[in-house]
């Protein structure tokens, strides 16, 4: 038995080595598999990498977009569960589905252009969403996004001006294997750098924007340790920030909390005067004006600068426009808009 | 008890029925659920869409379940598994940034690494008799913070720019794309062949090389294995470095498949590395395996997960569903194991 194993082997692999180095790559089909449709056969899914309060305005934005462009249809898909692989699985798995542009926040910046190239390889149209590629290079049409490096320097300025110009900051922050992780890092730290060591960066806490009890034992266990050492907490991600507004209040520590996004509790403790500011980002005008940009490039509009890069926008809100914050938001989705038409977009008339 | 085809001890006496072998059970579970699957949704049969990405995370997946099988055979468990993944991938993408190493060499550093780590562990479980559990959970936690403090020695953030020359090939690719004249091959991503080589020698490991069935053995009775002559300690520390060399493979395929050597590779690989083997007939207790239910257990999830991707489950939904058929496909496996013994047949 075991010779004729070993012989069947052998002329197996031998046959495989001959079949091999006989080989040839086939030439690839010319890139244009993307081929005009119409707004109603456009099928848009939005795709966040995972259950996250902040895409929850996507669904309605989507469903808005949908209503206003007249486009055949649009998903919300958060399935995700922050794994790449998995998140890959759903895109393809909507691509099977009929849906044809896509609006993606990737798990992972480091290896999201992967995904970004497979797709568009098969002729779809891709939009990076609150979120860019790490490096230098994106491979999808163009990412919409909150320029985090640019929002985590204006929260960390707010900070410190909210301290006084002096004294010991903490910042709070989610995954820190993350490149945007790290492009936040980077945002307070030049700000911190600017006060010429007058403001002291006591502590970076990562890793607890999973849920909001990860971020609400982090805080308890800074402000036990830390509490009376610190005059001013910024938060570049959304659980920390809900958690420091709230465990800062229930302590009645004299600490400035610089929030990010607007969660109801945020904008209470704004107006109570709770927490100095928080920074806001557009989900919606990232959701609204990503889709419109997806259908219009299915139509057979193209990009002035494939890739290009767009700050969808951040905003500092404070007790002086927490009332009126929203009408400076809707304004710069509009903008972004009326770029995209004007600027970013070239579509034969 | 059950006995496995690869138990050490002894072969089923007559050939068992069909219906009564474990791997048919799930080669037909497996049949039923891509009908299923395919009359629900006909996009199940997209072969670029659906098939061939879910062969490239079968390979994936299928070598993760190998990896804690291989301990598993001793009754041991890999905790670090994900983590011994991310330190190979940094070793392949350090070798290859740095040394600007080919595919190979950075493979090969890659699988090193892995396989280093795993002896480390195995190393201390036989030298000082704590739990597997304990020791690799240690190591897990150790390597959480040694890979990322590494990406952010060695690299911008937390990945390498750039790839070894023929990688994304391994991504993007399939055998249909490679012809001999007109003749091309079959639409089967190049990462499937890799995961083959894994599976075959496993395969062959336990099955008919001395070692996999000393280790066998010493997951069976230790003490008994002791006694008959078997280097019991050295037995461990090559299983749990085999554990690590199929984890550091596993990083690489994942690394292939996303695009990138980065620190979160690894991060969804607990899970999976234990469902697939128990899935596939694996005993958790030591001393028998079984390398093709581990194939097929891997290949059941990954049809359940896109069928219900394909069927567009929310959240909660699909967790709840996936927990529900794979309880489902556990208890018709006991259903027919009960029936065998019922008849008297081995199963």
């Amino acid at each position: 038995m075991r010779p004729l194993v070993r012989l069947g082997s052998t002329v197996g692999v031998l046959a495989l080595v001959i079949a091999a180095a006989a080989c040839t790559k086939k030439e690839e089909t010319p890139d244009g598999g993307a081929t005009a449709l119409t707004a109603a056969q456009v099928k848009v899914a939005l795709v966040p990498g995972g259950a996250h309060p902040y895409f929850q305005p996507w669904k309605d934005a989507g469903g808005k977009a949908k209503t206003d462009f007249a486009f055949g249809d649009v998903t919300f898909n958060e399935t995700a569960g922050w794994d790449q692989t998995k998140q890959n699985d759903v895109l393809t798995s909507l691509a099977a589905q009929g849906y044809n542009a896509f609006g993606i926040f990737g798990v992972a910046p480091e290896s999201i252009n992967s995904t970004f190239e497979n797709l568009k390889k098969q002729g779809f149209h891709v939009g990076s969403l609150a979120s860019c590629p790490a490096g230098d290079k994106n491979l999808a049409d163009f990412c919409l996004s909150t320029d985090v490096q640019e929002a985590a320097y204006k929260a960390a300025r707010a900070a410190v001006d909210a301290m006084g110009g002096a004294g010991n900051l903490v910042h709070l922050t989610g995954n820190k294997v993350d490149s945007n992780t790290q492009r936040r890092i980077a945002g307070v730290q030049k700000a911190v750098d600017e006060t010429g060591g007058k403001v002291k960066l006591l502590d970076t806490i990562t890793d607890i924007d999973k849920d909001l009890q990860t971020a609400q034992k982090a805080v308890a266990d800074l402000l036990a340790a830390k509490g009376s050492q610190v005059n001013a907490i910024v938060t570049t991600a959304y659980n920390p920030a809900v958690a420091a507004a709230g465990g800062v209040k229930q302590a009645k520590l004299p600490i400035k909390v610089i929030a990010i996004d607007d969660d109801p509790t945020i904008i209470a403790g704004i107006k109570a005067g709770e927490v100095a500011a928080t920074v806001l980002q557009n989900p919606v005008g990232q959701a609204y004006v990503g889709s419109y940009a997806l259908v219009k490039l299915s139509e057979g509009c193209t990009m002035a600068t494939p890739g290009v890069i767009i700050d969808s926008g951040s905003f500092v809100v404070t007790t002086a426009n927490v009332a009126t914050y929203d009408n400076d938001r809707a304004a710069k989705t509009d903008s972004l808009k009326s770029d995209f038409d004007s600027k970013y977009l070239t579509c034969a008339k | 008890m059950k006995q496995e085809e690869t138990t050490p001890e002894q072969r089923p006496p007559a050939r068992l029925p069909l219906w009564a072998n474990p791997r048919i059970g799930l080669v037909v579970l497996l049949i039923a659920l891509i009908a299923l699957f395919t009359t629900l949704r006909p996009a199940f049969l997209n072969t670029q869409l659906t098939l061939v990405p879910m062969q490239a995370d079968i390979s994936v997946y299928a070598v993760v379940g190998l990896s804690q099988l291989a301990v598993l055979s001793l009754g041991h468990m890999n905790m670090a598994v994900g983590r011994m993944a991310a330190m190979s991938a940094f070793a392949s993408g350090l070798l290859h940034d740095r040394l600007d190493a080919p595919l190979l060499v950075a493979l090969a550093g890659g699988l090193a690494v892995g396989a280093l780590l795993g002896a480390l562990a195995g190393l201390v479980i036989s030298r000082t008799g704590v739990n597997s559990f304990v020791v690799t959970l240690a190591l897990d936690f150790a390597l959480i913070g040694l890979v990322s403090l590494l990406y952010a020695t060695f690299t911008d953030g937390v990945a390498f720019n750039g790839l070894p020359a023929g990688m994304s090939a391994l991504r993007t690719d399939t055998f249909a794309d490679y012809c001999a004249g007109d003749v091309c091959g079959p639409e089967i991503p190049l990462l499937a062949p890799i995961a083959l080589i894994a599976v075959l020698g496993v395969g062959l490991l336990f099955r008919w090389s001395r070692v996999g069935r000393e280790v066998l053995m010493t997951g069976a009775n230790a003490k008994a294995a002791e006694l008959s002559g078997i280097p019991v300690r050295w037995r461990v520390v090559q299983a749990h470095a085999l554990s690590g060399l199929l984890a550091g493979l596993a990083g690489f395929l994942l690394s292939a498949n996303n695009g990138s050597f980065s620190a979160g590779v690894g991060d969804g690989f607990l899970l999976p590395s234990f469902l697939a083997p128990v899935l596939g007939g694996t005993l958790l207790v030591g001393g028998a395996v079984s390398v093709l239910g581990t194939v097929l257990g891997t290949a059941i999830t990954q049809v359940i997960y896109k069928g219900l991707n394909l069927l567009q489950f929310q959240v909660d939904e699909l967790k709840l569903y996936i927990g529900l058929v794979l309880l489902a496909a556990l208890s018709l496996d006991r259903l027919r194991h009960v029936l065998a013994e019922r008849r008297g047949v081995p199963a």
